[in-house]
Protein backbone atom coordinates (compact mmCIF):
# COMPACT_ATOMS: atom_id res chain seq x y z
CA UNK A 1 0.00 0.00 0.00
CA UNK A 2 1.41 3.66 -0.46
CA UNK A 3 1.99 5.44 2.57
CA UNK A 4 0.10 8.75 2.93
CA UNK A 5 2.46 11.98 1.76
CA UNK A 6 2.70 14.44 -0.27
CA UNK A 7 2.69 14.44 -4.75
CA UNK A 8 6.11 14.32 -4.64
CA UNK A 9 6.88 11.79 -2.47
CA UNK A 10 4.23 9.40 -4.55
CA UNK A 11 5.93 10.76 -7.85
CA UNK A 12 9.15 8.95 -6.32
CA UNK A 13 7.68 6.44 -5.84
CA UNK A 14 5.76 5.81 -9.25
CA UNK A 15 9.45 6.70 -10.50
CA UNK A 16 10.56 3.47 -8.66
CA UNK A 17 7.68 1.62 -9.79
CA UNK A 18 8.41 2.62 -13.62
CA UNK A 19 12.16 1.60 -13.48
CA UNK A 20 11.46 -1.57 -11.96
CA UNK A 21 8.33 -2.82 -14.34
CA UNK A 22 11.01 -1.56 -17.05
CA UNK A 23 14.03 -3.44 -15.56
CA UNK A 24 12.38 -6.37 -14.22
CA UNK A 25 9.34 -7.10 -16.57
CA UNK A 26 10.25 -5.58 -19.53
CA UNK A 27 13.97 -5.78 -19.74
CA UNK A 28 14.58 -2.74 -20.42
CA UNK A 29 18.46 -2.30 -19.62
CA UNK A 30 18.99 1.09 -20.75
CA UNK A 31 18.78 3.34 -17.45
CA UNK A 32 15.85 5.09 -17.05
CA UNK A 33 15.69 8.95 -16.41
CA UNK A 34 13.09 11.32 -15.97
CA UNK A 35 13.05 12.97 -19.40
CA UNK A 36 13.32 10.12 -21.52
CA UNK A 37 10.59 9.36 -23.79
CA UNK A 38 8.43 5.89 -23.34
CA UNK A 39 7.76 5.27 -27.18
CA UNK A 40 10.98 7.51 -28.95
CA UNK A 41 13.72 7.31 -26.61
CA UNK A 42 12.56 3.99 -24.71
CA UNK A 43 11.04 1.97 -27.84
CA UNK A 44 7.86 1.24 -25.88
CA UNK A 45 5.52 -1.24 -28.19
CA UNK A 46 2.16 -1.08 -27.50
CA UNK A 47 1.90 -4.05 -25.16
CA UNK A 48 5.17 -3.05 -23.13
CA UNK A 49 3.04 0.16 -22.34
CA UNK A 50 -0.03 -1.21 -21.27
CA UNK A 51 2.02 -3.39 -19.06
CA UNK A 52 3.34 -0.49 -17.40
CA UNK A 53 0.15 1.30 -17.74
CA UNK A 54 -1.08 -1.94 -15.84
CA UNK A 55 1.59 -2.41 -13.49
CA UNK A 56 1.89 1.31 -11.85
CA UNK A 57 -2.36 0.51 -11.56
CA UNK A 58 -2.04 -2.51 -8.95
CA UNK A 59 0.48 -0.88 -6.80
CA UNK A 60 -0.97 2.33 -6.66
CA UNK A 61 -4.71 1.28 -7.01
CA UNK A 62 -5.52 4.29 -9.41
CA UNK A 63 -7.15 3.87 -13.06
CA UNK A 64 -5.43 5.34 -16.09
CA UNK A 65 -7.51 6.17 -18.75
CA UNK A 66 -6.33 6.63 -22.37
CA UNK A 67 -7.62 10.53 -21.60
CA UNK A 68 -4.50 10.32 -19.94
CA UNK A 69 -2.16 8.62 -21.64
CA UNK A 70 -2.65 11.85 -24.34
CA UNK A 71 -0.57 13.87 -22.44
CA UNK A 72 2.07 12.12 -21.44
CA UNK A 73 4.79 11.39 -23.20
CA UNK A 74 8.12 10.64 -21.03
CA UNK A 75 8.74 8.66 -18.11
CA UNK A 76 8.36 11.88 -16.01
CA UNK A 77 5.16 12.63 -17.47
CA UNK A 78 3.72 9.23 -15.81
CA UNK A 79 5.28 9.04 -12.76
CA UNK A 80 3.20 12.69 -12.41
CA UNK A 81 0.03 11.48 -13.80
CA UNK A 82 0.30 8.51 -11.20
CA UNK A 83 1.41 11.14 -8.54
CA UNK A 84 -1.89 13.13 -9.24
CA UNK A 85 -4.24 9.94 -9.91
CA UNK A 86 -3.70 9.20 -5.91
CA UNK A 87 -3.98 12.39 -4.60
CA UNK A 88 -7.42 12.51 -6.28
CA UNK A 89 -8.35 9.02 -4.78
CA UNK A 90 -7.38 9.92 -1.66
CA UNK A 91 -10.24 10.39 1.10
CA UNK B 1 -0.63 -38.89 -66.41
CA UNK B 2 1.41 -35.56 -66.42
CA UNK B 3 4.52 -36.38 -64.33
CA UNK B 4 5.31 -32.85 -63.86
CA UNK B 5 2.34 -31.58 -62.39
CA UNK B 6 2.12 -29.95 -59.18
CA UNK B 7 0.59 -31.97 -56.11
CA UNK B 8 -2.91 -30.79 -55.47
CA UNK B 9 -4.95 -29.87 -52.29
CA UNK B 10 -7.87 -32.28 -52.71
CA UNK B 11 -9.89 -31.76 -49.70
CA UNK B 12 -9.85 -29.37 -46.62
CA UNK B 13 -11.60 -31.20 -43.08
CA UNK B 14 -12.16 -28.80 -40.27
CA UNK B 15 -13.31 -30.14 -36.55
CA UNK B 16 -14.23 -27.61 -34.32
CA UNK B 17 -14.50 -29.27 -30.27
CA UNK B 18 -18.26 -28.68 -28.98
CA UNK B 19 -18.28 -27.05 -25.96
CA UNK B 20 -18.48 -23.18 -27.62
CA UNK B 21 -18.15 -20.13 -25.08
CA UNK B 22 -18.83 -16.70 -26.45
CA UNK B 23 -16.62 -13.92 -25.89
CA UNK B 24 -18.56 -12.56 -22.60
CA UNK B 25 -18.89 -16.49 -21.40
CA UNK B 26 -15.00 -16.09 -21.56
CA UNK B 27 -14.37 -12.26 -20.06
CA UNK B 28 -17.29 -13.37 -16.84
CA UNK B 29 -14.97 -16.51 -16.44
CA UNK B 30 -11.49 -15.03 -16.40
CA UNK B 31 -12.67 -11.78 -14.26
CA UNK B 32 -12.50 -13.50 -10.90
CA UNK B 33 -8.80 -14.52 -11.66
CA UNK B 34 -7.74 -11.24 -13.19
CA UNK B 35 -8.96 -9.57 -10.02
CA UNK B 36 -6.96 -11.45 -7.48
CA UNK B 37 -3.64 -9.30 -9.22
CA UNK B 38 -4.78 -6.71 -11.48
CA UNK B 39 -6.51 -3.28 -9.82
CA UNK B 40 -8.27 -2.12 -13.31
CA UNK B 41 -10.36 -5.33 -14.87
CA UNK B 42 -12.50 -3.14 -17.20
CA UNK B 43 -8.99 -2.54 -18.78
CA UNK B 44 -8.35 -5.99 -19.22
CA UNK B 45 -12.33 -6.95 -20.39
CA UNK B 46 -11.81 -4.12 -23.00
CA UNK B 47 -8.33 -6.00 -24.39
CA UNK B 48 -10.20 -9.42 -24.58
CA UNK B 49 -12.80 -7.00 -27.20
CA UNK B 50 -10.36 -5.45 -28.96
CA UNK B 51 -9.15 -9.10 -30.48
CA UNK B 52 -12.41 -9.02 -32.26
CA UNK B 53 -13.14 -12.81 -31.17
CA UNK B 54 -16.37 -13.54 -31.07
CA UNK B 55 -15.93 -16.42 -28.98
CA UNK B 56 -14.44 -19.89 -29.05
CA UNK B 57 -14.98 -23.79 -29.29
CA UNK B 58 -13.00 -25.38 -26.28
CA UNK B 59 -11.62 -28.35 -25.70
CA UNK B 60 -13.55 -29.05 -22.52
CA UNK B 61 -16.12 -27.78 -20.77
CA UNK B 62 -15.73 -24.34 -19.05
CA UNK B 63 -16.28 -25.98 -15.50
CA UNK B 64 -13.43 -28.68 -16.37
CA UNK B 65 -10.71 -25.73 -16.75
CA UNK B 66 -9.68 -24.57 -13.15
CA UNK B 67 -8.84 -28.59 -12.13
CA UNK B 68 -6.41 -28.67 -15.09
CA UNK B 69 -3.79 -27.58 -12.60
CA UNK B 70 -0.64 -28.87 -13.72
CA UNK B 71 1.02 -29.44 -16.80
CA UNK B 72 0.56 -33.55 -16.69
CA UNK B 73 -3.71 -32.81 -16.39
CA UNK B 74 -3.39 -30.71 -18.92
CA UNK B 75 -1.32 -32.54 -21.00
CA UNK B 76 -3.56 -35.36 -20.70
CA UNK B 77 -6.95 -33.60 -21.55
CA UNK B 78 -4.78 -32.24 -24.53
CA UNK B 79 -4.31 -36.02 -25.83
CA UNK B 80 -7.71 -36.98 -24.92
CA UNK B 81 -9.26 -34.48 -27.06
CA UNK B 82 -6.54 -34.07 -29.89
CA UNK B 83 -7.07 -38.07 -30.81
CA UNK B 84 -10.52 -37.34 -31.23
CA UNK B 85 -11.12 -33.87 -33.00
CA UNK B 86 -7.67 -34.59 -35.07
CA UNK B 87 -9.58 -38.10 -36.17
CA UNK B 88 -12.20 -36.41 -37.18
CA UNK B 89 -11.27 -33.78 -39.02
CA UNK B 90 -9.23 -36.61 -41.13
CA UNK B 91 -12.21 -38.73 -41.50
CA UNK B 92 -14.03 -35.50 -43.19
CA UNK B 93 -11.06 -34.96 -45.50
CA UNK B 94 -11.10 -37.83 -47.01
CA UNK B 95 -14.76 -37.99 -46.65
CA UNK B 96 -14.45 -35.01 -49.19
CA UNK B 97 -11.14 -36.16 -51.22
CA UNK B 98 -13.01 -39.45 -51.70
CA UNK B 99 -10.61 -41.67 -50.26
CA UNK B 100 -10.32 -44.52 -48.52
CA UNK B 101 -8.33 -44.67 -45.60
CA UNK B 102 -6.00 -46.69 -47.18
CA UNK B 103 -5.04 -44.88 -49.82
CA UNK B 104 -3.11 -42.50 -47.28
CA UNK B 105 1.00 -42.65 -47.81
CA UNK B 106 1.84 -40.36 -45.36
CA UNK B 107 0.74 -38.88 -42.51
CA UNK B 108 2.41 -34.93 -41.81
CA UNK B 109 1.23 -34.31 -38.14
CA UNK B 110 1.54 -30.71 -36.84
CA UNK B 111 1.01 -28.87 -33.30
CA UNK B 112 2.33 -26.46 -30.63
CA UNK B 113 -0.34 -27.21 -27.72
CA UNK B 114 0.56 -30.44 -26.72
CA UNK B 115 3.41 -33.78 -26.39
CA UNK B 116 2.47 -36.80 -27.01
CA UNK B 117 5.07 -40.12 -27.25
CA UNK B 118 3.99 -42.26 -29.48
CA UNK B 119 3.13 -38.70 -31.44
CA UNK B 120 -0.59 -38.19 -32.06
CA UNK B 121 -0.40 -39.29 -35.79
CA UNK B 122 0.74 -42.67 -34.37
CA UNK B 123 -2.38 -43.25 -32.08
CA UNK B 124 -4.18 -42.44 -35.20
CA UNK B 125 -3.15 -44.81 -37.22
CA UNK B 126 -5.33 -47.01 -34.69
CA UNK B 127 -7.77 -44.88 -34.46
CA UNK B 128 -8.58 -44.51 -38.17
CA UNK B 129 -6.92 -47.69 -39.40
CA UNK B 130 -4.27 -46.18 -41.35
CA UNK B 131 -2.06 -48.70 -43.27
CA UNK B 132 0.55 -50.20 -40.79
CA UNK B 133 3.38 -49.13 -43.41
CA UNK B 134 2.40 -45.38 -43.32
CA UNK B 135 4.83 -42.99 -43.13
CA UNK B 136 4.26 -40.58 -40.41
CA UNK B 137 6.10 -36.97 -39.49
CA UNK B 138 5.24 -35.11 -36.36
CA UNK B 139 6.17 -31.66 -36.57
CA UNK B 140 6.07 -30.04 -33.22
CA UNK B 141 6.94 -26.18 -32.63
CA UNK B 142 6.02 -24.13 -35.46
CA UNK B 143 3.21 -22.46 -34.27
CA UNK B 144 1.24 -20.55 -36.20
CA UNK B 145 3.01 -20.52 -39.45
CA UNK B 146 2.55 -24.65 -39.47
CA UNK B 147 -0.27 -24.71 -41.34
CA UNK B 148 1.57 -23.08 -43.98
CA UNK B 149 4.63 -24.93 -44.19
CA UNK B 150 3.07 -28.29 -43.35
CA UNK B 151 1.76 -28.08 -47.06
CA UNK B 152 5.14 -26.87 -48.31
CA UNK B 153 6.76 -30.07 -46.80
CA UNK B 154 3.91 -32.23 -47.36
CA UNK B 155 3.96 -30.73 -51.09
CA UNK B 156 7.76 -30.90 -51.27
CA UNK B 157 7.30 -34.58 -50.29
CA UNK B 158 4.97 -35.67 -53.00
CA UNK B 159 7.06 -34.00 -55.73
CA UNK B 160 9.15 -36.76 -54.87
CA UNK B 161 6.49 -39.64 -55.03
CA UNK B 162 3.88 -38.27 -57.20
CA UNK B 163 1.46 -41.42 -57.02
CA UNK B 164 1.18 -41.44 -53.75
CA UNK B 165 -1.68 -39.45 -51.10
CA UNK B 166 -0.23 -37.60 -47.90
CA UNK B 167 -2.61 -36.08 -44.68
CA UNK B 168 -1.61 -32.90 -43.24
CA UNK B 169 -3.13 -33.00 -40.31
CA UNK B 170 -3.09 -29.96 -37.54
CA UNK B 171 -4.66 -30.31 -33.96
CA UNK B 172 -4.53 -27.12 -31.80
CA UNK B 173 -6.11 -26.81 -28.62
CA UNK B 174 -5.02 -23.53 -27.38
CA UNK B 175 -7.12 -23.42 -24.13
CA UNK B 176 -5.21 -26.47 -22.71
CA UNK B 177 -2.56 -24.62 -22.67
CA UNK B 178 -3.36 -21.57 -20.61
CA UNK B 179 -1.35 -20.77 -17.50
CA UNK B 180 -4.09 -19.48 -15.40
CA UNK B 181 -1.53 -18.06 -13.10
CA UNK B 182 0.63 -16.04 -15.50
CA UNK B 183 -1.02 -12.62 -15.56
CA UNK B 184 0.85 -10.83 -17.62
CA UNK B 185 -0.82 -8.96 -20.49
CA UNK B 186 0.94 -11.30 -23.23
CA UNK B 187 -1.03 -14.30 -21.49
CA UNK B 188 -4.21 -12.12 -21.06
CA UNK B 189 -4.40 -11.17 -24.43
CA UNK B 190 -3.40 -15.01 -25.60
CA UNK B 191 -6.43 -16.54 -23.95
CA UNK B 192 -8.53 -13.96 -25.41
CA UNK B 193 -7.37 -14.56 -28.88
CA UNK B 194 -6.80 -17.82 -29.40
CA UNK B 195 -9.00 -21.03 -29.86
CA UNK B 196 -9.20 -24.47 -30.46
CA UNK B 197 -9.76 -26.73 -33.66
CA UNK B 198 -8.83 -29.67 -35.84
CA UNK B 199 -7.79 -29.11 -39.73
CA UNK B 200 -6.84 -31.82 -41.94
CA UNK B 201 -5.82 -31.77 -45.74
CA UNK B 202 -5.56 -34.36 -48.07
CA UNK B 203 -3.25 -34.08 -50.54
CA UNK B 204 -2.17 -35.79 -54.01
CA UNK B 205 0.38 -36.67 -56.39
CA UNK B 206 1.13 -34.92 -59.84
CA UNK B 207 0.40 -38.38 -61.26
CA UNK B 208 -3.35 -38.50 -59.17
CA UNK B 209 -6.16 -37.51 -59.88
CA UNK B 210 -8.47 -35.86 -57.70
CA UNK B 211 -11.85 -36.36 -56.91
CA UNK B 212 -13.06 -32.70 -57.72
CA UNK B 213 -11.96 -31.74 -60.96
CA UNK B 214 -11.16 -28.31 -59.72
CA UNK B 215 -8.68 -28.22 -56.59
CA UNK B 216 -5.90 -25.95 -56.09
CA UNK B 217 -2.10 -27.22 -56.82
CA UNK B 218 0.69 -26.03 -54.95
CA UNK B 219 2.87 -24.53 -57.86
CA UNK B 220 5.55 -23.20 -55.59
CA UNK B 221 6.54 -22.98 -51.84
CA UNK B 222 8.80 -20.44 -50.27
CA UNK B 223 10.44 -20.19 -46.90
CA UNK B 224 11.84 -16.66 -44.87
CA UNK B 225 13.46 -16.71 -41.57
CA UNK B 226 13.87 -13.64 -39.71
CA UNK B 227 16.86 -13.90 -37.90
CA UNK B 228 17.32 -12.76 -34.34
CA UNK B 229 13.74 -12.32 -33.84
CA UNK B 230 13.34 -15.20 -31.17
CA UNK B 231 12.06 -13.12 -28.63
CA UNK B 232 8.49 -12.26 -30.86
CA UNK B 233 6.87 -14.93 -30.11
CA UNK B 234 6.73 -18.31 -28.80
CA UNK B 235 6.67 -21.08 -25.67
CA UNK B 236 8.59 -20.57 -22.36
CA UNK B 237 8.52 -24.11 -21.37
CA UNK B 238 7.90 -23.51 -17.46
CA UNK B 239 7.12 -26.53 -14.36
CA UNK B 240 3.37 -25.78 -15.27
CA UNK B 241 4.02 -25.80 -18.73
CA UNK B 242 3.75 -23.73 -21.83
CA UNK B 243 4.25 -19.94 -21.11
CA UNK B 244 2.97 -18.05 -24.21
CA UNK B 245 5.96 -15.44 -25.36
CA UNK B 246 3.87 -12.59 -27.58
CA UNK B 247 4.93 -9.70 -28.18
CA UNK B 248 2.94 -6.60 -30.09
CA UNK B 249 5.95 -6.10 -32.51
CA UNK B 250 4.37 -8.93 -34.57
CA UNK B 251 1.80 -6.26 -37.22
CA UNK B 252 5.20 -4.05 -37.68
CA UNK B 253 7.63 -7.22 -38.44
CA UNK B 254 4.55 -7.81 -40.86
CA UNK B 255 4.37 -4.38 -42.17
CA UNK B 256 8.31 -4.29 -42.87
CA UNK B 257 8.71 -7.62 -44.14
CA UNK B 258 5.89 -9.69 -45.71
CA UNK B 259 5.46 -6.86 -49.01
CA UNK B 260 9.56 -7.45 -49.94
CA UNK B 261 9.07 -11.35 -49.49
CA UNK B 262 6.09 -11.47 -51.53
CA UNK B 263 6.99 -9.68 -54.64
CA UNK B 264 10.17 -11.64 -54.71
CA UNK B 265 8.41 -14.95 -54.67
CA UNK B 266 5.80 -14.15 -56.87
CA UNK B 267 8.39 -11.93 -59.67
CA UNK B 268 10.32 -15.61 -59.48
CA UNK B 269 7.23 -17.27 -61.02
CA UNK B 270 6.60 -14.56 -63.17
CA UNK B 271 3.86 -12.51 -61.21
CA UNK B 272 2.84 -10.04 -59.26
CA UNK B 273 0.22 -9.27 -56.21
CA UNK B 274 -2.46 -8.00 -59.03
CA UNK B 275 -2.66 -11.66 -60.15
CA UNK B 276 -3.33 -13.27 -56.77
CA UNK B 277 -7.04 -13.62 -57.20
CA UNK B 278 -7.16 -15.24 -53.23
CA UNK B 279 -5.70 -14.39 -50.73
CA UNK B 280 -5.35 -16.78 -47.79
CA UNK B 281 -3.77 -15.36 -44.82
CA UNK B 282 -3.31 -16.90 -41.42
CA UNK B 283 -5.57 -15.74 -38.88
CA UNK B 284 -3.18 -13.71 -36.53
CA UNK B 285 -4.84 -10.62 -35.01
CA UNK B 286 -7.22 -8.28 -36.33
CA UNK B 287 -3.76 -5.91 -36.01
CA UNK B 288 -2.10 -8.74 -37.84
CA UNK B 289 -4.70 -8.51 -40.80
CA UNK B 290 -4.80 -5.35 -41.24
CA UNK B 291 -0.91 -5.09 -41.79
CA UNK B 292 -1.18 -8.20 -44.50
CA UNK B 293 -3.78 -5.69 -45.77
CA UNK B 294 -1.62 -2.50 -45.92
CA UNK B 295 1.47 -3.81 -46.59
CA UNK B 296 0.38 -5.82 -49.32
CA UNK B 297 -2.10 -3.10 -50.51
CA UNK B 298 -4.91 -5.71 -50.95
CA UNK B 299 -8.54 -5.57 -52.61
CA UNK B 300 -11.06 -4.10 -50.04
CA UNK B 301 -12.73 -7.55 -48.51
CA UNK B 302 -9.41 -9.53 -50.07
CA UNK B 303 -8.92 -11.25 -46.18
CA UNK B 304 -12.57 -11.47 -45.40
CA UNK B 305 -12.65 -15.47 -45.02
CA UNK B 306 -9.92 -14.53 -42.21
CA UNK B 307 -11.37 -11.75 -40.15
CA UNK B 308 -14.93 -13.84 -40.37
CA UNK B 309 -12.67 -16.68 -39.01
CA UNK B 310 -10.36 -14.92 -36.84
CA UNK B 311 -14.11 -13.79 -35.40
CA UNK B 312 -15.93 -17.23 -35.34
CA UNK B 313 -13.02 -19.11 -34.02
CA UNK B 314 -10.52 -17.08 -32.45
CA UNK B 315 -6.63 -18.00 -33.56
CA UNK B 316 -6.49 -21.61 -33.94
CA UNK B 317 -2.77 -21.33 -34.60
CA UNK B 318 -1.45 -23.66 -37.56
CA UNK B 319 -4.87 -24.96 -38.06
CA UNK B 320 -6.16 -21.27 -38.66
CA UNK B 321 -5.02 -20.71 -42.03
CA UNK B 322 -6.15 -24.30 -43.15
CA UNK B 323 -9.32 -23.58 -41.91
CA UNK B 324 -9.62 -20.46 -43.95
CA UNK B 325 -8.57 -22.61 -47.20
CA UNK B 326 -10.95 -25.00 -46.29
CA UNK B 327 -13.30 -22.12 -46.41
CA UNK B 328 -12.38 -20.99 -50.15
CA UNK B 329 -12.57 -24.84 -51.17
CA UNK B 330 -15.54 -25.75 -49.94
CA UNK B 331 -18.17 -22.57 -49.61
CA UNK B 332 -17.12 -19.71 -51.89
CA UNK B 333 -18.10 -16.63 -50.59
CA UNK B 334 -17.60 -13.25 -49.72
CA UNK B 335 -15.40 -11.27 -52.72
CA UNK B 336 -16.20 -14.17 -55.27
CA UNK B 337 -19.83 -15.03 -55.56
CA UNK B 338 -18.39 -17.80 -57.79
CA UNK B 339 -16.05 -20.86 -56.66
CA UNK B 340 -12.01 -19.82 -57.78
CA UNK B 341 -11.97 -20.27 -62.06
CA UNK B 342 -9.40 -22.20 -63.57
CA UNK B 343 -6.18 -20.73 -63.90
CA UNK B 344 -6.73 -18.63 -60.86
CA UNK B 345 -3.91 -17.87 -58.85
CA UNK B 346 -4.06 -18.04 -54.80
CA UNK B 347 -1.50 -17.04 -52.26
CA UNK B 348 -1.60 -18.93 -49.18
CA UNK B 349 0.74 -17.42 -46.29
CA UNK B 350 1.34 -17.68 -42.53
CA UNK B 351 3.85 -16.41 -39.97
CA UNK B 352 5.24 -18.11 -36.91
CA UNK B 353 7.80 -18.20 -34.02
CA UNK B 354 11.62 -17.75 -35.21
CA UNK B 355 9.95 -15.58 -36.45
CA UNK B 356 9.42 -16.93 -40.03
CA UNK B 357 6.84 -16.33 -42.68
CA UNK B 358 6.09 -19.39 -44.68
CA UNK B 359 4.07 -18.43 -48.59
CA UNK B 360 2.46 -20.86 -50.63
CA UNK B 361 1.62 -20.19 -54.17
CA UNK B 362 -1.55 -22.13 -55.38
CA UNK B 363 -3.22 -22.71 -58.71
CA UNK B 364 -6.53 -24.12 -59.66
Amino acid sequence: MVSPGPEEAVRQQALGEIRRILGEELAVAAAVEPGLALVADLHLDSMELLTLAVGLENRFRVKLNEADGAGVKTVGDLAGLVARRVQETRP
Amino acid sequence: MNPARPPALSAVGRALPPHRADQETLIAAFRDLWAKQHFNVDRLEDLHRAVRVGGRNLALPLEQYPALDTFQKRNDAWIRAARSLGAEAVRRALETARLPVEAVDHLFFITVTGIATPSLDALLVNDLGLRADLKRTPIFGLGCVGGAAGIARAADYLRAFPGQAAVLLSVELCSLTLQREDLSIPNIIASGLFGDGAAAVVLEGGDRRPASPRVPRVVATRAVFYRDTERIMGWDVVDTGFKVVLSAKVPSLVRERIRGDVDAFLAEHGLDRSRIAHWVAHTGGPKVLRAFEEALELPPRALERSHRSLEETGNLSSASVLFVLGELMDEPRGPEAEPPREGDYGLLLAMGPGFCSELVLLQW
